[in-house]
């Protein structure tokens, strides 16, 4: 199996990029505490799905972490998607690491390794001040 | 030396209570306001109030430069996150991290926080040095039990009883760091003679254990042919005397 793309925490924005990578014909392996969260994903969904605490190695590496192009964090905690960034980028050197944070701070923690992180708030507050400059983009 | 305490309940309460003293600056970080009050009521000093992975809140609680920074959370992946922002943007000296999952002691450690204490690993290893060798022997293990000292008693009708010590030939991988005789300590050089009813203090490799052991208690008539067998639980009793004697 290659291309494994490792996605951590099924949640609304997890589930959506399972999904978009699904079709994309990756293949996608998606790991969540709670297996409820699974329905979040498509019926035609047809990656693997694996249910437990993605901060257990052993939980990891049976998702093949190690041997995984990609991986994209999403739970729902700053402190753990830290935590498994910097796993993935210096213990396990995923080629591409990307983590979701709230808090946009946490980039002075991760300055300087190979990971690449996507700050809803900030992009939410860039969305509305170019929606209040005029709404031109869209 | 200025301490900073993160969370925790009576843990924060024993260390602050351990650590009280005019020289000592204490800082404590609760993210409970509950918790931060009942602190405050009983040990007198001010507690600030918030999660101490946010740096706003590290930096209200003024934690630059700390000697210590020791969290304590709930949860293994908070603590961690606790320590990285204080080593990373506080230039904190040392961080102590405490874990509940033993696994995450050599992790957390590796992904660079100075300092991983978990207490089950603590109980697992002094459990394990405890019942380890015959009870005459008491054990310590220290750096993640890297290095081990041992204490063990020297009957008469072993070969290095009556011996000075550059005359019996004692193994390379080991070294005897005290004696200790008629309550007094005695730090050893070649010429200090071993009697029985000395207590000696070893340094070794853990796996040097009980090949050390097997040297010391070695008796003098039948030197180094008979040898006592050592029972250490949970582990195989044969491996370690054997490596590297051929």
């Amino acid at each position: 199996m290659k291309n494994k793309i490792l996605i951590v925490g099924c949640g609304r924005l997890g589930a959506s990029i399972a999904n978009h990578e699904n079709e994309m014909g990756g293949n996608v392996i998606v790991i969540d505490e709670d297996e409820s969260s699974f329905d979040r994903l498509d019926d035609s969904f047809s990656g693997f799905k694996i249910t437990g605490d993605a901060t257990d190695l052993a939980i990891l590496e049976s998702a093949y972490i190690k041997t995984a192009s990609e991986i994209i964090i999403t739970t729902g905690n700053d402190n753990v998607n830290l935590f498994l960034a910097h796993l993935a980028a210096q213990r396990y050197q995923v080629p591409e690491v990307y983590v979701r944070f709230s808090d946009p701070e946490k980039s002075l923690l991760i300055s300087g390794m190979n990971i690449r992180a996507i700050y809803p708030f900030e992009l939410s507050l860039n969305k509305f001040i170019a929606l209040e400059n005029g709404g031109d983009n869209k | 030396m200025k301490i900073v305490i993160a969370n925790g309940t009576q843990q924060a309460e024993f260390i602050l209570e351990m650590f009280k003293s005019h020289e000592n600056k204490i800082i404590v970080i609760n993210s409970s306001r509950q918790l931060a009050k009942e602190i405050t009521n009983k040990e007198h000093v001010s507690v600030i109030v918030g999660s101490p992975w946010r740096s706003f809140i590290l930096e209200e609680a003024d934690v630059y430069g700390a000697d210590v920074f020791i969290a304590l959370c709930e949860k293994d992946t908070d603590n961690y996150a606790c320590c990285i922002l204080a080593k990373r943007m506080f230039n904190v000296k040392k961080c102590i991290c405490v874990v509940s999952n033993p696994n995450n002691v050599e992790l957390y450690k590796k992904l660079g926080i100075d300092s991983v204490v978990s207490s089950t690993y603590l109980l697992a290893q002094s459990i394990k040095s405890e019942s380890s060798v015959e009870s005459l022997i008491k054990t310590l293990s220290l750096e993640n039990n890297k290095i081990m000292v041992m204490e063990t008693p020297v009957l008469t009708n072993y070969a290095i009883a009556n011996k000075r010590i550059m005359d019996i030939n004692f193994p390379k991988y080991a070294s005897i760091a005290a004696i200790y005789r008629n309550y007094q300590m005695i730090i050893p050089s070649g010429q200090v003679v071993i009697y029985p009813k000395d207590t000696l203090l070893i340094v070794c490799d853990p796996i040097d254990q009980n090949r050390i052991l097997d040297y010391v208690k070695r008796a003098e008539i039948t030197s180094g042919e008979v040898k006592t067998s050592i029972l250490r639980v949970g582990e195989k009793p044969t491996d370690a005397p054997k490596k590297g004697k051929k």
